[in-house]
């Protein structure tokens, strides 16, 4: 009859021979199972032993069970690790085959655009201001200091439904209706929104159009402070390097008034073939608001001034990712707005 | 505008300044140069043809010249007839590049040496006259071109509305003068006056009928005139402002405007009935035959010019042939008149011709100006068509022009800008650009603008005179910022909150799109959504007059773009406002602009594919929803307009409706030029921002769950809303979840019924429940289910 010690050596050769895991599970079902185990049928006839060897056969075979055991664990151990050491061949996989389509979808490029043109002004302070987009023609004309017959109102060809009532041919409403709300300044607020002007739809200009307007109504502000905070936003969405100058024009409702240019990314101001030489890009309109303006919302202009001014969001974007054609932010082509 | 740098050098010293620098200074103070071509002749020679004879062998028509170069002669052929002997022409030697851009080389021409090229204005790029060789009326030969005519730069300027005065050379000379600091060299009122003899006054007759529409009109007679060819050099400024020389009289007035702004008109003054000249409306029925050669019909809207008899000009628009210059002219009438802005634009539009005199009346020109400009033609006149310009002229002035008065505190300068202006470098400004500036007592300053600047009239506008020729690029750029005691808190924009639900979107693989609000009015009628629509009363076409009333017309032709261009599987929704007429409330005119979430997805060509898709169009509602904060939506069904109508659900909100989602109607997507099937959802955002709470965490579990599935075998028309609700009410709180996740029909179902299979999650909040609590339950759901719709069950 065998005993423990013999039955151990006999299982530890037989572990030290395995070299799979299921060789490992069969020695060790083998040996130690719980029915038919060697071990285990060892013990059977333990009862037909004499009372002073009982206690012997019994450590014997714990001590078998729990040598058997840790050699094993060692065994799998040894068997995982060599496992481990091999695996970047054996599962090594091709990474240059590419993943599957993730299947999401694109927030349009002017939304990404306009709310980066909302973050850095909300870091200055300006609140987001919203308004009708059908207006009247007092709000989108006359308080802007634009009278019926002014010479400057073909610069916003508007379309009417009535003699009184038009889409708003700029954002300027939503100052002017801010204004009367807020009534006492400080106002920091930008009005970002859909536009309209009779322009038939070329790669330039298009009748339909988004803006972010911007007013500051506050104490001593100045030309330099309006400069300012152009700079900040361009320098903020276009880099440091970015330059922005005022030219002088003219607007109803600014006094004085400036188109606002910023130094081209490409030539730095030297003058390239994509700012058609001039060393600056177009980007829009400002000024210190007129005092009749302010009048019109409802602020004292001796107590008050401000400045304002104004963009075309699609400029903006234009400008930032290099698209040439201001039809195809409305067109929806997919192939435009998953590039975005 | 065209303005020409020669031309400019009249008025102010340009010694030193290069076109480019001078187009920059310009753009400095506020009149934009768009472009600047610069023509350098300084390469080409001044030649004197000796002797013209046709070439022998030629089969074209050419012509060898022998041209005396001062030092030397040469042999050149050309192909146009016109160098006669005798004739300066303009000489290119081999070697050079003609400003058109050509090389000349020394070439032989059958048999005869060609040594060089005489140009034409178009080669020199003096004007588009190619018609022949251009034949200099001075110079001398040997000598550079540019010794009679000078290199040109032409800019192109814009001007804006306000400054109808920088409408000629004089006013941008005075803004580029002051941006160089350099004073002008002439004055802006000619002192040219007539000597002849009688007093213009009595020769003719001049009314004025309607003193709003007309604040002025000077007649100034001139007699005995030569009508002729301009001298080339104004014929050359002409053509460089891309005006056609016609004849001197013609040329005058059209040279005066581009140099004063001051549109002028010259009749024939033999040809005006009785002498006289009446500023009225036209009469109904009066026509007018205008110098463009068209007839014209004229309504009382319109002002003209008429004589004793009939209309021979419309004020401010164009002349009449009848009383035209000719040949034959010898007394003129030179009208320079003030016309009303709107009614002269009204006209120009009414009549759909806009001319270089109705561009500058439209924008309202001083009546000061109409004297300054009569002078100047007057004093051409006499140089070149050797007119005798009569003293005394017709001036019909019943209102005269209001002298413009400003107080200024100088000190707003500084505070306006941001940066210190000296004060005798503000005034300095001022009076270059011909205000007169008094400094009063207590330091403030009484400022008269000059009398061509009606722009002119409250202190910012001074601020804005001295800011843009000091230099705003001198004004270092500022961050506002002073101690405020009064602010509102930050909220986030609607435009921000709504990024949650385009997260969402983007997730479910849904691309945002940006379309167009103005639609095809006759298309909304058709899908029958036109009925609160606004149409636009002057579209600029049909395609878009009309503002939309849904969301999802745009988005179906988005769909339909797309496919054409090759894509299948399109999922795409837009954020927008749409524009609904108000019914019965007459508070305001203004439509309601509802803010809308629009999505449409393609939903396959079968009825299972499509309904798959309707239901992952329900959990895009549910995420959209849920994800700003808003309670769950309810679904029920209904019927719209658009949508398929068995497979269309309201969407509500509490008691709210938002909206509708399903698949669209068969017949919408065949409108649309559609094939298969499409899902769509359109829902009003606003009662969803404004439901939307604050999310509060819920405990984890802490026991653990069974989780059981009931397939329920009922009649076809009972929903798995009415099944879960009665599932819900049977099962009291043990409960934790419910949710049906398949519908089966076939083997083991009975026609006309369906199998709706359930899971079913159990959960205490106390304790572990045990399986057969859980059993217990379930049986009590069955006999329930059995009881309410006669269900039965498969396992």
């Amino acid at each position: 009859m065998t005993d423990p010690r013999s039955l151990t050596d006999e299982a530890l050769a037989a572990i030290g021979q395995a070299r799979t895991e299921s060789e490992l599970a069969a020695i060790e079902v083998d040996y130690l199972g719980r029915k038919n185990g060697r071990i285990s049928v060892l013990l059977s006839g333990i009862g037909k032993l004499p009372p002073a060897e009982r206690a012997a056969l019994g450590q014997g075979a714990n001590e078998a069970k729990r040598a058997i055991e840790s050699a094993l664990a060692a065994k799998r151990h040894q068997l995982e690790d060599e496992r481990l050491a091999d695996i970047a061949e054996t599962e090594a996989i091709d990474i240059t085959f590419p993943g599957p389509p993730l299947g999401r979808g694109h927030l349009h490029v002017l939304t990404q655009v306009q709310r980066q043109i909302e973050t850095v002004l909300e870091s200055l302070g300006y609140k987001v201001e919203l308004g009708p987009e059908v207006e009247t023609e007092w709000y989108n004309f006359e308080a802007l200091n634009i009278p019926p017959e002014h010479p400057a109102r073909e610069n916003w060809d508007s379309f009417y439904f009535t003699p009184d009532l038009l889409l708003r041919a700029h954002t300027s409403p939503v100052q002017i209706r801010a204004m009367q709300r807020i009534k006492e300044p400080p106002i920091y607020i930008i009005t970002p929104g859909r536009c309209y002007r009779r322009d038939p739809p070329e790669a330039t200009r298009l009748p339909y159009f988004s803006q972010v307007e911007g007013l500051a109504v506050d104490k001593g502000l100045t030309v330099g402070d309006m400069k300012g905070t152009l700079l900040y936003m361009i320098q903020s969405l276009y880099g440091e390097e970015r330059k922005v100058r005022v030219r002088p024009s003219y607007f109803p409702f600014t006094e004085p008034s400036f188109e606002f240019d910023v130094s081209c990314g490409i030539c730095a101001g030297a003058g390239c073939k994509s700012c058609r030489y001039k060393g600056w890009l177009e980007v829009g309109g400002c000024g210190m608001v007129h005092p009749q303006v302010l009048r019109n919302g409802g602020i004292d202009p001796e107590k008050w001034n401000g400045y304002a001014w104004g963009f075309g969001i699609e400029r903006m974007a234009m400008l930032k990712h290099d698209i040439e054609d201001i039809r195809l932010f409305y067109e929806s082509d997919l192939r435009f707005l998953e590039q975005f | 505008m065209k303005i020409s740098y020669e031309w400019l050098r009249d008025f102010v010293d340009l010694d030193g300044v290069t076109p480019k620098e001078a187009a920059d200074a310009l753009t400095r103070v506020g009149i934009e140069v768009e472009s600047l071509t610069v023509i350098d002749v300084s390469e080409i020679v001044i030649g004197r043809v000796l002797e013209q004879k046709k070439h022998p062998k030629s089969r074209n028509d050419l012509w060898i010249h022998q041209v005396d170069l001062g030092d030397r002669t040469e042999q050149i052929i050309a192909g146009a007839p016109n160098a006669v002997p005798g004739s300066l022409v303009p000489v290119a030697l081999p070697g050079t590049t003609v400003p058109n851009g050509k090389l000349v080389k020394d070439l032989n021409i059958a048999g005869f040496s060609a040594k060089g090229m005489l140009c034409s204005a178009e080669e020199l790029l003096l004007s588009d006259d190619h018609s022949g060789i251009l034949i200099l009326d001075a110079g001398k030969p040997g000598d550079p071109l540019t010794s009679v005519i000078p290199n040109q730069a032409i800019m192109d300027a814009e001007v804006t509305s306000n400054r109808p005065d920088c409408m000629g050379h004089m006013g941008i000379a005075r803004e580029l003068a002051a941006g160089l600091d350099r004073m002008m060299k002439v004055d802006f009122m000619p002192a040219f006056t007539g000597k002849a003899e009688p007093a213009g006054r009595e020769m003719v007759e001049v009314s004025i009928d309607d003193p709003d529409l007309c604040t002025r009109y000077i007649g100034g007679v001139i007699t005995g005139v030569k009508v002729g060819p301009s001298p080339l050099w104004l014929q050359r400024r002409l053509r460089a402002c891309a005006v056609r020389p016609i004849n001197n009289l013609v040329d005058i007035s059209n040279y005066v405007l581009l140099e004063y702004a001051q549109p002028l008109h010259v009749f024939d003054r033999s040809k005006l009935a009785g002498g006289q000249v009446h500023v009225r409306r036209a009469r109904a029925g009066e026509k007018l035959l205008c110098l463009d050669g068209v007839d014209r019909d004229l309504t009382p809207d319109m002002l003209v010019i008429a004589d004793a008899e009939k209309p021979v000009a419309i004020a401010g628009v164009i002349g009449g042939e009848a009383s035209a210059v000719t040949d034959a002219t010898q007394d003129v009438l030179l009208e320079a008149a003030t016309f009303n802005g709107p009614s002269v634009r009204q006209t120009a539009r009414a009549l759909g011709l806009r001319t270089e005199a109705s561009a500058r009346f439209e924008k309202g020109l001083p009546a000061e100006l109409a004297l300054a400009g009569a002078r100047r033609a007057a004093a051409l006149i006499s140089e070149l068509a050797g007119g005798q310009v009569h003293r005394e002229w017709a001036d019909v002035y019943p209102r005269p022009q209001e002298p413009i008065r400003i107080r200024l505190k100088p000190w707003l300068i500084d505070e306006v800008l941001g940066i210190h202006v000296p004060l005798e470098e503000s005034e300095g400004i001022l009076v270059k650009l011909g205000f007169h500036v008094r400094i009063l007592g207590d330091g403030e300053w009484d400022v008269l603008p000059p009398v061509f600047r009606l722009d002119v009239s409250i202190p910012e506008d001074l601020v804005e005179e001295v800011g843009r020729v000091w230099g705003y690029d001198r004004v270092p750029p500022t961050l506002p910022g002073r101690r405020h005691d009064r602010w509102t808190p930050a909220v986030p924009s609607i435009g921000r909150r709504l990024d949650a639900t385009r997260q969402v979107l983007a997730g479910a693989g849904f691309t945002e799109t940006w379309n167009p609000a103005l639609v095809s009015g006759r298309m909304l009628e058709q899908l029958r959504v036109g009925a609160r629509a606004l149409r636009v009363s002057n579209a600029l076409s049909d395609d878009m007059d009309t503002l939309r009333t849904s969301l999802l017309p745009s988005l179906i032709s988005v769909v339909a773009l797309n496919r054409d261009r090759g894509r299948t599987d399109v999922k795409v929704y837009e954020i927008a406002s749409v524009f609904l007429a108000r019914v019965g409330d007459k508070t305001t005119q203004q439509p309601e602009e509802p803010l809308r979430l629009g999505v449409v997805a393609d939903a396959g060509t079968t009825a299972e594919s499509s309904r798959d898709a309707f239901y992952a169009m329900k959990s895009v509602v549910d995420g959209c929803v849920g994800e700003l904060g808003a309670p769950e939506c309810t679904f029920q069904r209904a019927s719209a307009e658009l949508f398929h109508p068995g497979r269309c659900a309201a969407v509500f909100l509490d008691a709210r409706q938002l909206g509708f989602m399903g698949e669209l109607h068969p017949s919408v997507v065949a409108e649309l030029n559609l094939e298969g099937r499409l899902v769509a959802m359109e829902i009003d955002l606003d009662p969803v921002l404004a439901a939307a709470a604050v999310k509060r965490a819920q405990s984890l579990p802490r026991f653990p769950a069974i989780e059981r599935d009931l397939a329920v075998v009922v009649e076809e028309h009972v929903a798995a809303a009415a099944i879960l609700a009665v599932i819900k009410e049977a099962a009291h709180d043990g409960l934790e979840s419910v949710r049906p996740f398949d519908e089966y029909r076939g083997a083991q179902v009975p026609e006309g019924h369906k199998s709706v299979a359930f899971a079913l999650t159990f959960r205490s909040p106390e304790r572990t429940l045990t399986d057969a609590e859980v059993d217990k339950v379930m049986a009590e759901i069955r006999l329930s289910l059995e009881k309410k719709h006669g269900a039965g069950f498969r396992t």
